[in-house]
């Protein structure tokens, strides 16, 4: 069966106006501080596809992939993001807290836990009012250390609530790995304890993520309970730092800010291999293909925003 | 009546007229709920009341969550001190929640536990602290006149508050002001005597000391107006002042533990105005000595203020 292009074109065009705003943040045009998602984007794509209109979004600080998902306009991103009236939300959000209530996403936060609570609660007005969907809400590998991440799968499950709970699992908090900063945790077995489905999904397909996302919203809505879903992923833009102790480079993951060493292209791929979900989208529809997608998409987003 | 069965009657009068709506926290349909404090809250059609987990971050986040969902709603908790773990939700949620324009009310119900022996952790009386970090506007409620008026309101009208109530005045018979009772700026503030020697101005829960003061003074032959600050941060003290400067004498009472209490700001405004020529200030103290498991005590000499409105 002919793959849809419309899900790849979406992985390219979030790619390339991060790639775009990355170029802006590096000539230093932005005041307020944003997290790129570079290497998120098959996730995001298939959340965004999957999304029913009555479905809403939650968003952590981390959420340019979901906003741009969720906004044709790249425009009105970088106007947010400049704090301009034209801005998605009128320059009232900037960054780390970006909504887009029009479009499902009625919620981010900057704070690690805090996003969840607040998905319970939209969850429980949509069964309160008997309103149709679910709610779909993004949290980290380091937000789930939190006890917040704790309490409220609780009251998800408590409260049999329609939520898709979506780890992206990268691997790392601001500087340190997991293995530096706490012990393994068991998603699976964590999910158990309540009874909730578990979904791990690697690779970065966007066509099988939307599939198996599919199964797990459906999942989500028939009850009881919520749907854990941990996606295994890294943040590409690492770079290495040249000091007196590290005279050949010392590794700096990429955390927020501009990625220096990523450069706007004509072929945005930034890592040959599994991580980086362009490289995947080359194996499912060749490289051409994907390459000359890319190469109209650049024209048209560079047009867009100048 | 005692206080605490009137304040349930006006949460179940007002959470039935607002559908739907979800009552919920720890206990509050069950064994005692809270006191009797939530007994039979949203008890009707399309209505939820929750007994919920002991999870506070949460909860007070579910209650912003239900008011984006556009669900009105209240959350009930047995102690102030419960509330601290919900911070980052009374600030941050909040932050970006007072932005879009809610139509739905939330409202954080919390006991003051104000009457003593709970221990050095549960005696929390710092109401304008937790109203102070986002600027979150924060109602206090101690008779039945303030509690009529504001808890349909408030129940109704979208937007987040916290609404205090005292646990020392729980078994005490409410107190009643019938007719003599006016409301300020729509609850901010109720004058319930007028008189014309001093202005006794009552913030957090200290309005049973400024009755129990203007009846001394009244018994010296000293008539006083009688004001309780209901609003944790009022839009204006005027009320208060205006009284103030026709009396010639302002006595400010407060009986929180807060550094951050209404009352100074209240004083200090009326040293600002400098049309009121006496201010005298009576504030519950708060040292080590304080944390020890004893009643609460917060008094006010008659013959004390006297001396300086003399």
């Amino acid at each position: 069966m002919a793959l849809d292009l419309g899900l790849a074109r979406e992985v390219l065009r979030l790619r390339l106006g991060m790639m775009i705003i990355n170029e802006m943040y590096k000539a230093k045009a932005f005041k307020v501080p944003i997290h790129l998602a570079m290497g998120h984007e098959a996730l995001a794509v298939a959340v965004s596809a999957l999304m029913d209109p009555d479905d809403v979004l939650v968003c952590s600080h981390r959420n340019i992939h979901y906003n741009l998902a969720r906004n044709p306009s790249l425009k009105s991103e970088i106007d947010e993001f400049l704090l301009k009236d034209q801005g998605l939300a009128q320059g009232r959000l900037g960054s780390m807290n970006l909504a887009n209530p029009a479009r499902g996403l009625v919620y981010s936060s900057s704070i690690l836990g805090n996003n969840l609570c607040v998905a319970a609660g939209l969850a429980l007005a949509k069964k309160v009012k008997a309103e149709p969907g679910a709610v779909l809400v993004v949290t980290g590998d380091g937000a789930m250390e939190e006890g917040a991440f704790y309490e409220s799968l609780e009251f998800m499950a408590s409260y049999d609530l329609p939520c898709l709970v979506l780890v992206e699992n990268n691997g790392w908090s601001l500087a340190t790995r997991i293995h530096e900063r706490r012990c393994h945790i068991h998603l699976d077995l964590f999910a158990r304890a309540f009874d909730a489905p578990y979904l791990l999904l690697e690779g970065n397909d966007p066509y099988a993520y939307l599939a198996e996302l599919r199964s797990a919203r459906d999942l989500a809505l028939a009850g009881p309970g919520p749907v854990l879903v941990e996606a295994r992923m890294l943040t590409l833009g690492d770079w290495r730092l040249k000091t007196e102790d590290f005279p050949e480079g010392k590794f700096i993951n990429y955390h927020a800010g501009p990625a220096p060493t990523v450069e706007l292209s004509d072929w945005p791929l930034i890592r040959a291999d599994e991580s980086d979900p362009l490289h995947v989208l080359c194996g499912l529809l060749g490289e051409q293909m994907v390459r000359d997608m890319a190469l109209a998409l650049r024209r048209d987003l560079e047009g867009e925003a100048a | 009546m005692n206080y605490v069965q009137h304040l349930n009657a006006c949460f179940r009068s007002a959470a039935a007229a607002r559908k739907p709506f979800v009552a919920y926290g720890q206990n509050i349909a069950a064994g005692s709920c809270v006191s009797g404090l939530t007994r039979g809250v949203a008890a009707g059609l399309d209505q939820v009341a929750l007994n919920t987990p002991n999870a506070e971050n949460t909860l007070v986040g579910v209650g912003f969550g239900l008011m984006l969902g556009g669900v009105s709603s209240a959350y009930f908790l047995k102690q102030q001190d419960f509330l601290l773990l919900g911070l980052d939700q009374i600030v941050n949620t909040y932050n970006y929640v007072r932005q879009s324009r809610p139509t739905a009310s939330y409202s954080i119900v919390t006991v003051v536990v104000d009457s003593g022996y709970e221990g050095i952790q549960s005696s929390l009386n710092n109401f304008h602290d937790f109203c102070s970090f986002a600027r979150v506007q924060g109602y206090c409620l101690t008779n039945r006149q303030d509690s009529e008026l504001l808890i349909p309101r408030l129940f109704k009208e979208p937007g987040f508050r916290i609404i205090g109530v005292s646990q020392r005045l729980f078994r005490t018979e409410v107190l009643d002001f019938e007719a003599g009772a006016e409301a300020c700026l729509g609850g901010e503030f109720f004058r319930y005597r007028a008189g014309d020697r001093a202005t006794v101005a009552c913030c957090n829960f200290s309005l049973p000391q400024g009755l129990a003061l203007c009846r001394g003074l009244e018994a010296e032959g000293l008539s006083a107006s009688l004001f309780s600050v209901n609003a944790v941060l009022p839009s204006t003290w005027d009320p208060v002042l205006d009284d103030a400067r026709r009396t010639g004498g302002l006595v400010v009472l407060d009986d929180s533990k807060s550094a951050n209490r209404s009352g100074h700001r209240l004083a200090l405004a009326a040293h600002q105005s400098g049309a009121v020529k006496k201010v005298l200030v009576r504030e519950r103290s708060f040292t080590d000595q304080d944390l020890r498991p004893a009643p609460e005590v917060f008094e006010v000499e008659v013959g004390d203020v006297l001396r300086v409105l003399s």
